[in-house]
């Protein structure tokens, strides 16, 4: 318990020393504090027993409101413990990049960023609903703070429309879990909140039709949150309004607990309605993938354009879950870390260009490869790492999210699925959009003829930055450089760790995919029936076996003079073999 | 035809390979890692050069090594990469590619040239890149390791999606390389084109993927193999879906090779560094398409029409990228459409089912390309980056230009299949098989294209090479932004006013004469044994004898009957007739070129006045315009959607219904707020009416309600 409330401590500790901190002391506290977090998330990491578990370690609880069944109780499964790592590494790099940027009313800043730290590791470890969604809304304090205070020229309006539209959508989603906990308690006789009791009642207990307005309460929710097209229209103004740091955590960290929401919460305590829905809210993520990659390729402002990449991005991200098979769900939650660290970077690199020049319009700038090479390196390296470049990790996540859905279809015989070829297909456009607009952004700021917008006299920063990047800036990008590169090659260390974790979540969902599918055909069936004869829908001309293919490749064919008995069955997985046995 | 089986059953139990095998990938990872080294410590010499060429001879070595221990196709793992499972029994799955590396003989005949001739051009390039010293220098190198590192992924993995890793990885080292002037406008647009175009095919690809994972259950090559071969897929999974993948699989292999609809990045690609065009714009990096279809041609016969349709793209692409190249000036350019052009041979070779004449082109042709387009370089080099053919004349005059117009010759016999030459004897098998195999218009039309090939490509010799000497000197910025003037080795000073050509120095004449003696020899495989009755080629053949590149062939399109050509055998009646086209080409070269060079410029004029003829030369010149309508079709609609959605997203989504909904609850507010008035009456009047309005609905409206509510309550708490 105390292990685990450290870290949510150390950061609230830190924002309190700064508060009586002298000004100049505000930064190196921050980052002491947020780099003492990173090493005892690293500590417990090391000491978390579920890598490749499917339970939750780290566990304890304290009564609160015992009435209520309220506790605060923490623990993480290694997929929470993941994204817990992603933040508390992300923090101290956010700091350390914030030293030359802010320049007045230091102490707020490092202190907000010190509560939303704790925050933000909070809503991971929460096991209670009520802690997770004070955890969750809390996040939007900070936020709102570091966007009213610290953003560009229309950060009041980004901030306020960033507050109330998610935290409308929160509210929505509270409702719906207060609806599950009250249901759990008329059910149970006593009030709870904990989230695995609550799950066990919500996935077995509940009826189709509670589930459907549950997961519309849920999702309204967690897909402003992520967003989801058509809920994502604060996101491209409070990026662009935020500072550096802001726009990092934001999109690295505070846009993925709306994915996180839907592993913890949506997958497995509404699988009918997911099942049901899947394909909705799939079609849902593919017009935001296409939609917003289209409107990335005619922006120029550059911060602009990266946050609608992040509602492109996100968009796999979500197909992913709805895939429901391993693959789909664990190239997700790759896709939640994958993304903070390329588009967090990506956050970084325009946050230095604006540092500089103080503009954000690509048309301003051009070549500016031929002044900062260092800087135009690592533009290159994280906008590859963004677009997919194999070999960098952004490839590993989108390419298991989309041949999830391309799978998921109802013949995937170990996980049917409701999605299918067509549903990845068109998402996969967005993989050459993604190209357009990344690589046009980067043939304009980076390449091309040299071109730098005039530097405004009254900046009086007491810093004075060099042309290319100092080496505060440069380690601040290295690190994300070299996971990028680590999961992109050894993906295995995460995927492993999560394997049995993400099928845990799915373990309803096979069985659940073939009864409704089985239902459904009954239903055509049925339908068929009660019409006159010869007017009912054809049988699928695809259910016949491939008579000229088989016979093509039968070995017959070749006429062998080795037996036929030696073809090597032995290979085919047994689960893709036609059904009826062996031919 | 015998047919092969043996293959098949022998990919059952594919050995472990030799582990060193690695080291092929690792050297161009290490010069990659000393490159980056020697960019932070600033190095300003040639060392980076001399990393990369080292590293790329050692790979280079081993995959000789690995040539000669070379006994039976092995699969070596290097490390896991992909490597998920889920379930457990009878509903136990798994999705597996890791980093591990498939030898056959097919990858080894690759290999052998990507590593031999990425070594020489590196070499080239060491000298060629000599005004960049301290500058790009570095960059450069640490893209041709790149170029290297992601070629040998693509052509050794063991699993598609290694494959894919490769296949992405050379087109980005593409779009580095290209885009390395990257002050250029052109160079930057020209790099990112072919990154995008190349994406398009990926998509293909990727799908391609997919569907082989959905129907087959794996992506590794052996076992992918063994699963077609044994007849035991999901054909569950729909008929079209098995079908799709042959189709999807060539858009992959378009995309990467230049052939229509995606051809048009190429060309522009021309504005990368000469070595780049030579090494990956055509030698190596564009052949990956023809390698594709080769290594998956099982998969390529899942449906009837697939081969058919690479052979007529490839003849499609191969003629229409020969009349562009009829009527181009840059030789540079005309070197390009050339090189489309005679990948859509090898296309049209896979197409007509001779994977190993398609390979034994691809072979030749990797030689005499490289020393066309070195000489092309050689000659910008020294001509401060002239390439009008309109402006040089009979540089094999000029001293020190000699190995330069020979080499640059001998390539262009080659090129142009004059007879004995190896890239006669490579043509010929395509051709001869597109008439046995019964597609005689492809084999006319390539005929045909075959003339045009050697009537372009003596074009340029008998312009540049030959006939009064003449020259103007480039505008140095062309092609290669070196500044000339920062560096001492150019006798062209300014000084005099007049403008000296530098003739090459040892590297550049070294690597010339090596890969043209490769051109020369090139054709002697073809008289060694292929190890099998009736199949030309020789080595090379033998080398794709013992790969998937043959597996299931003549299976599907048992040619009963062998198609003819002048009632004799294709084979050795082509010799006589793709000579004969060939000649001619020259010839008509020679008269319009060398002989009689206003002849060409009055037949142009001639053909410009005429208003009925006008339009094919402006059209050809103008590369059939099919930039333009690239443009017109596909992007600027997509730019138009774009900015819509921009506008819509603005005002609709952002503005009616989010800021809608948010003006909502202002607007309530507005309504009742002449409620508050600051009257205390109205308000204690209000306050009654409130109560009056809150005891009628208890009253009234509940005993309504309650039933309802309760039988709501009652059908879930029922359920639950």
């Amino acid at each position: 318990m105390l292990m685990t409330s450290l870290l949510i401590l150390i950061p609230l500790a830190a924002a309190v020393a700064i508060i009586f901190a002298r000004v100049e002391q505000a930064k190196w506290i921050a980052l002491g504090g947020s780099l003492v977090a990173f090493v005892w998330s690293l500590i417990l990491a090391i000491r978390f027993d579920e890598w490749g578990g499917d339970g939750f370690a780290l566990e304890g609880a304290v009564a609160w409101l015992p009435k209520f069944g309220i506790s605060i109780a923490w623990g993480a499964d290694a997929v929470a413990m993941m994204l817990v790592l992603l933040s508390t590494f992300l923090m101290p790099l956010c700091v350390w990049g914030s030293f030359t940027a802010i320049t007045s009313r230091i102490k707020e800043y490092y202190g907000w960023l010190m509560v939303l730290l704790g925050a933000m590791v909070g809503v991971f470890l929460a096991r209670d609903l009520v802690v997770f969604y004070i955890c969750f809304e809390f996040t939007l304090v900070p936020m709102f703070f570091l966007i009213a205070i610290y953003g560009g020229e229309n950060r009041a309006h980004a901030s306020v429309k960033f507050f109330i539209y998610t935290f409308t959508g929160s509210l929505i989603g509270l409702v719906g879990l207060l609806y599950i906990a009250w249901r759990h308690s008329v059910f149970a006789g006593d009030w709870s909140f904990d989230i695995a009791a609550l799950t066990a009642f919500a996935a077995s207990e509940l009826t189709a039709q509670e589930q459907a307005w549950l997961l519309l309460a849920l999702m309204a929710g967690f897909a402003v949150k992520i967003p989801l097209f058509p809920v994502h229209t604060w996101l491209p103004l409070a990026h662009t309004e935020a500072p550096t740091a802001g726009s990092v955590i934001l999109a690295a960290v505070l846009l993925k607990l709306g994915t996180y929401g839907l592993y913890r919460f949506v997958l497995p305590m509404l699988p009918d309605a997911v099942i049901e829905y899947a394909p909705f809210i799939a079609v849902l993520s593919i017009i935001g993938i296409l939609y917003a990659a289209l409107i990335c390729w005619v922006q120029t402002d550059i911060k602009k354009l990266i946050a609608y990449s992040s509602v492109s991005h996100l968009g796999f991200c979500v197909l992913g879950l709805f895939a429901l098979n391993p693959l789909g769900v664990q190239g997700s939650v790759l896709y939640m870390l994958n993304h903070g660290l390329s588009t967090g970077a990506l956050f970084f690199l325009v946050g230095m260009i604006y540092e500089r020049y103080h503009t954000r319009d690509m048309d301003r700038m051009g070549g500016l490869a031929k002044k900062m090479p260092i800087w135009a390196f690592f533009m290159v390296f994280f906008v590859l790492a963004s677009v997919g470049l194999p070999g960098l990790n952004g490839f590993v996540s989108e390419f298991l999210c989309l041949i999830a859905t391309f799978v998921a279809t109802p013949e995937f015989t170990e996980y049917p699925g409701v999605l299918g070829p067509w549903y990845a297909a068109i998402a996969g456009i967005g993989m050459i959009f993604a190209a357009m607009y990344l690589l046009i952004m980067v043939g304009k700021v980076v390449f091309g003829p040299f071109k730098e917008p005039a530097t405004e006299d009254h900046h009086h920063g007491e810093h004075t930055l060099p042309a290319d990047l100092s080496p505060r800036e440069i380690g601040v990008l290295v690190p994300l450089a070299v996971l990028c590169i680590v999961l992109g090659i050894y993906p295995k260390i995460a995927t492993d760790a999560m394997e049995q974790n993400v099928q845990t979540t799915l373990a309803a969902y096979p069985a659940k995919v073939e009864a409704m599918l089985a239902a459904r055909q009954q239903s055509a069936e049925d339908t068929q029936a009660s019409k006159p004869a010869g007017t009912g829908v054809p049988t699928h001309a695809f259910e016949e076996p491939h008579e000229s293919l088989t016979e093509m490749f039968s070995p017959a064919r070749y006429e062998s003079p080795m037996p036929l008995a030696s073809t090597p069955i032995a290979l085919i997985p047994a689960a893709h073999l036609p059904k009826g046995g062996t031919p | 035809m015998t047919i092969e089986t043996t293959h098949m059953m022998m990919l059952a139990n594919t050995a472990a390979g030799p582990g060193w095998a690695g080291f092929i990938l690792w050297f161009p990872l290490i010069s990659l890692a000393l490159c980056g080294l020697w960019s932070i410590l600033r190095i300003k010499s040639k060392l980076p050069a001399w990393t990369t060429v080292g590293c790329l001879a050692l790979a280079f070595l081993t995959t000789v090594a690995l040539y000669v221990s070379y006994s039976e196709p092995v699969v070596i793992h290097l490390f896991d990469w992909f490597n998920l499972h889920w379930g457990s029994g009878a509903k136990a799955g798994s999705f597996v590619a890791n980093f591990s590396l498939y030898v056959d003989s097919l990858t080894l005949l690759w290999m052998l040239f990507v590593t031999g001739l990425g070594t020489l051009i590196a070499l080239y390039a060491s000298e060629y890149m000599e005004p960049d010293v301290g500058k790009g220098y570095t960059r450069f190198f640490a893209g041709v390791s790149v170029f290297l590192f992601a070629m040998s992924c693509l052509v050794m993995g063991d699993n598609l999606v290694l494959l894919y890793l490769g296949w992405e990885g050379v087109g980005f080292a593409s779009y580095w390389l290209i885009g390395y002037y990257y002050t250029k406008p052109s160079a930057v647009a020209a790099a990112k084109k072919a990154f995008i175009m190349n994406r398009i095919g990926d998509l293909g690809l990727a799908l391609a993927i997919w569907f082989i994972w959905l129907n087959f259950g794996t992506v590794e090559f052996a076992d992918l193999f063994a699963v077609i071969a044994s007849g035991a897929y999901h054909t569950e999974a729909g008929g079209w879906s098995i079908s799709a993948i042959p189709f999807l699989l060539m858009l992959g292999a378009f995309g990467k090779s230049a052939q229509i609809p995606l051809y048009v990045w190429l060309p522009d690609a021309m504005e990368g560094p000469t070595p780049v065009s030579a090494l990956i714009h055509a030698a190596t990096m564009v052949t990956a398409g023809v390698y594709l279809l080769c290594r998956m041609f099982p998969v390529m016969q899942l449906h009837e029409l697939a081969l058919p349709t690479v052979a007529w793209i490839g003849t499609s692409t191969a003629i229409l990228s020969a009349t562009i190249a009829l009527a181009q000036y840059d030789i540079k350019r005309i070197m390009a459409y050339s090189t489309v052009s005679q990948l859509g041979f090898m296309f049209a070779g896979v197409g007509v089912m001779t994977t190993a004449g398609a390979a034994y082109h691809v072979f030749t042709h990797a030689f005499f390309k490289a020393v066309l387009f070195l000489t092309c370089g050689a000659i910008m080099h020294g001509f401060a980056g002239q390439l009008d053919l309109r402006k040089l004349s009979g540089i094999m005059r000029l001293r020190g230009w000699k190995v330069v117009s020979v080499t640059m010759l001998i390539g262009c016999l080659c090129l142009a299949g004059f007879p004995l030459t190896s890239g006669y004897f490579s043509k010929d098998m395509i051709l001869a098989q597109a008439f046995t195999s019964g597609h005689s218009a492809v084999g006319w039309l390539l005929l045909f294209t075959a003339g045009l090939t050697a009537y372009y490509t003596f074009r340029v010799w008998f312009r540049v090479c030959i006939g009064p000497v003449h020259f103007e000197p480039g505008d140095e910025d062309h092609g290669d932004d070196h500044g000339h003037d920062d560096h001492g080795h150019g006798d062209h000073g300014h000084g005099d006013g007049k403008f000296h050509p530098h003739a090459p120095k040892w590297a550049v004449n070294f690597v010339l004469i090596a890969i043209t003696v490769g051109a020369i020899l090139a054709a002697i495989p073809y008289f060694m044994p292929s190890g099998e009755e009736g199949v030309k080629g020789g080595w090379v053949a033998s080398m794709t004898l013992d790969s998937s590149a043959r597996d299931g062939m003549y299976g599907v399109y048992a040619i009963e009957e062998k198609g003819k050509l002048f009632g004799a055998d294709p084979y050795n009646a082509m010799y006589f007739v793709s000579a004969a086209f060939g000649l001619v080409g020259i010839l008509i070269a020679w008269w319009l070129h060398l002989a009689n060079r206003k002849a060409a410029d009055a037949l142009r004029a001639k053909l410009l006045a005429n208003p009925l003829t006008r339009w094919l030369p402006t059209a050809m010149e103008n590369k059939w315009y099919v930039d333009e309508i690239y443009h017109v079709f596909v992007r600027a609609p997509l730019w138009v959607i774009g900015h819509a959605f921009a506008l819509i997203d603005r005002l609709f989504v952002d503005g009616l219904l989010v800021n809608g909904t948010g003006y909502l609850p202002r607007a309530v507010g507005r309504m009742f707020q002449p409620l508050q008035n600051g009257v205390l009456q109205s308000y204690a009047v209000l306050m009654a009416g409130g109560f009056a309005l809150v005891v009628v609905l208890i009253v009234l409206v509940m005993p309504w309600l309650q039933p309802i509510l309760a039988d709501w309550m009652a059908g879930t708490g029922g359920a639950g």
